[in-house]
């Protein structure tokens, strides 16, 4: 007896989202070199927009010479010193406030209050508190990875899992334990978001920082070659803050993946 | 109610679009002030004393005797006129020699360094090096003394930094004994140096007097007494270049206007000024177009040749000492750059 089969049209396939990988490659690839032939053409003058390749060249050019590592290597330090004090501050006070009741009182409007300030407007005072050297530039950045940070992880904390923390206080865990094993732990996964997002702030502080009175990083190389009108230097130092901004992207993922390894198995 | 409410919304949707524009034209090329004129020449000045001539040959009509209708464009510092000139928004740019007007050539856009328009000068002040007062109390007294100090300029390429750095070897320094601090704007520079965020400023007139009247300031020597060069010029797009009849006529009310704002202020006997008949109508005039007030203008006039002429010889030397230092990739043939035809022209075909 033959089987009587029934078409059914899958009405959700206009929900499926398929992966095109092949195009996300070509629409970066697109954009190069459309650019590239813009320029090129003579359509733009490759004063106001370099070519692509240009770029390139300008930029293997300042890696031979070394002077491009100098401004990276710069720039990075300043990014660890800055990211690192505001990350670690930001958590620490994100778990005091999100734990304790008391805390929670006395600094979540402190926070309410200061939270919103461009941190950008705080460069001036800044410069005038802690001079024009590294320390305001370290300041300023560490400011901005705070408050993401701080915000976040407290978040994180009062999401912890009220069934999670009696289940521990049950089985005998004392206050730290708590901590410590149930509610940092699910944390976390709010503490890399508040660190993908302090990230990118902290880049763009960054740059605003090193364009006032720095003499290396790659703000102040954006900031020199577009005083200099050069322009394709000035590219690189661009094309340079994007690699950045993935690089961190990248590594803050791997990391998380790494730390957070039951979210991903 | 309506119609009220949507001319609300059209008005509100147009000044938006409008206050996009000048964002995007002031990141560009600084702060413009609209005032189109059709056919108009356009130039782009800074509202300093040392834009006189222009301001001159514009208010006394020099221009327009020979058929050019001048419009004039402010911008902030000096950089961005050489930028808009190349991007075709103007005709002529009066202003300062920077290291970005140089690379701009050398990235293959065309503009031509056509006439003076101020040289630093021996007993003319104009650009100072100004001292904080407690390092001058301290003892910070001659150019040696600079070795190791924080020195603040405008901007890294601007005609501070060129001027500071060849004042230096000319006492045996060099630039990287000094830490150089670019602060982007002059009144930032100066308020880095009342805050003694550095030590030394390099800032024109009428700075240097309000930062010693104020207190927070000495003056440690006019920078052109130390060394003379061609700071300013009048420069034309290639465009107006090549529209040979508009860019003589305009250079023929340039060189009137010159020797007119030369007879007025900057002739001086036995070492002291000197001034014409025109004097106060030069000051006049000056105060009204830059804002300042009248004793402030009095301070002093930049100098500059009576005819226009420039000083070409240092030109190359400019482009030489960038190379030198590493803000200029390489040389450019003067004839790449530099175009003296219009004003010989002009000085020919004006009587006196």
């Amino acid at each position: 007896m033959a089987v009587e089969r029934l078409v059914v049209v899958d009405r959700t396939a206009f929900l499926h989202r398929p992966d095109y990988r092949v195009v996300r490659v070509l629409a970066l690839l697109g954009l190069v070199v459309g650019w590239e032939l813009v320029t090129r053409t003579g359509w733009v003058s490759s004063l106001f927009l370099p070519a692509p390749s240009g770029v390139l060249a300008e930029g293997l050019d300042m890696a031979r010479s070394g002077q491009l590592f100098v401004h990276l290597m710069t720039s990075l330090e300043r990014l660890a010193w800055g990211f690192g004090v505001g990350a670690v501050a930001g958590v620490s006070v994100g778990v005091a406030v999100g734990f304790f009741a008391l805390a929670d009182a006395v600094v979540q409007p402190i926070i309410a209050a200061t939270f919103p300030i461009p941190k950008i407007a705080l460069l001036p005072l800044l410069i005038l508190w802690l001079g024009i050297g590294e320390a305001s530039k370290v300041a300023v950045v560490a400011l901005g990875v705070f408050f993401p940070m701080a915000i976040n992880t407290y978040a994180g904390v009062r999401q912890a899992d009220p069934l999670l923390i009696r289940a521990a206080v049950s089985f005998g865990a004392g206050r730290w334990s708590v901590i410590r094993k149930v509610i940092l732990p699910s944390a976390l996964p709010m503490v890399f978001a508040g660190l993908k997002l302090g990230a990118g702030t902290a880049l763009l502080l960054l740059v605003a920082a090193e364009q006032i009175a720095a003499d290396a990083g790659i703000g102040f190389l954006i900031l020199q070659s577009g005083n200099l009108m050069e322009t394709t230097k000035l590219m690189v130092g661009i094309v340079v803050l994007s690699l950045l901004g993935v690089a961190s992207y990248w590594a803050l993922g791997a990391l998380e993946r790494a730390v957070i390894r039951w979210r991903h198995t | 109610m309506f119609l009220t409410r949507l001319r609300g919304l059209v008005a509100l949707a147009v000044a938006l679009m409008t206050g996009l524009a000048v964002v995007a034209i002031a990141g560009a090329q600084s702060t413009p002030v609209p005032r189109p004129v059709p056919g108009a020449t356009k130039i782009g000045v800074l509202k300093l004393t040392s834009s006189a001539p222009i301001f001159v040959g514009v208010e006394k009509g020099f221009f327009k005797e020979f058929g050019v209708e001048p419009e004039l464009v402010y911008f902030q510092a000096a950089a961005p006129i050489a930028t808009a000139l190349a991007a075709g928004q103007l005709d002529v740019g009066a202003t300062g020699l920077t290291a970005a007007l140089y690379n701009i050539v050398l990235g293959g856009e065309k503009l031509w360094i056509v006439a003076d328009k101020g040289r630093e000068w021996p007993g003319y002040p104009l650009v100072a090096i100004v001292v904080q007062k407690e390092a001058w109390d301290g003892g910070l007294r001659s150019i040696k003394d600079l070795k190791g100090k924080r020195i603040g300029v405008t901007q890294l390429g601007s005609t501070f930094h060129y001027h500071i750095g060849n004042i230096l070897e000319k006492d045996g320094l060099h630039l990287s004994d000094v830490k150089i601090v670019p602060l982007q704007a002059m009144a930032a520079t100066v308020e880095a140096l009342k805050g003694k965020q550095v030590d030394a400023i390099l800032v024109p007139q009428p700075f240097p007097g309000a930062a010693e009247a104020q207190g927070f300031g000495k003056i440690l020597a006019w920078a052109g007494d130390l060394y003379p060069w061609q700071i300013a010029t009048v420069f034309y797009s290639d465009k107006l270049a090549t529209d040979r009849a508009r860019a003589v006529a305009f250079m023929k009310g340039y060189v009137k206007a010159s020797r007119y704002y030369f007879d007025a202020a900057l002739v001086q006997k036995d070492g002291r000024a000197a001034h014409g008949a025109n004097y106060d109508e030069v000051v006049e005039i000056t105060a009204r177009y830059t804002g300042a007030r009248l004793e402030i203008i009095k301070l002093g006039f930049p100098f500059q040749d009576r005819n226009g002429r420039l000083l070409v010889p240092d030109i190359e030397r400019q482009m030489s000492w960038w190379v030198a230092n590493g803000f200029m990739k390489k040389t450019l043939p003067l004839k790449a750059l530099v175009d003296t035809s219009f004003v010989e022209e002009a000085v020919k075909g004006l009587d006196r």
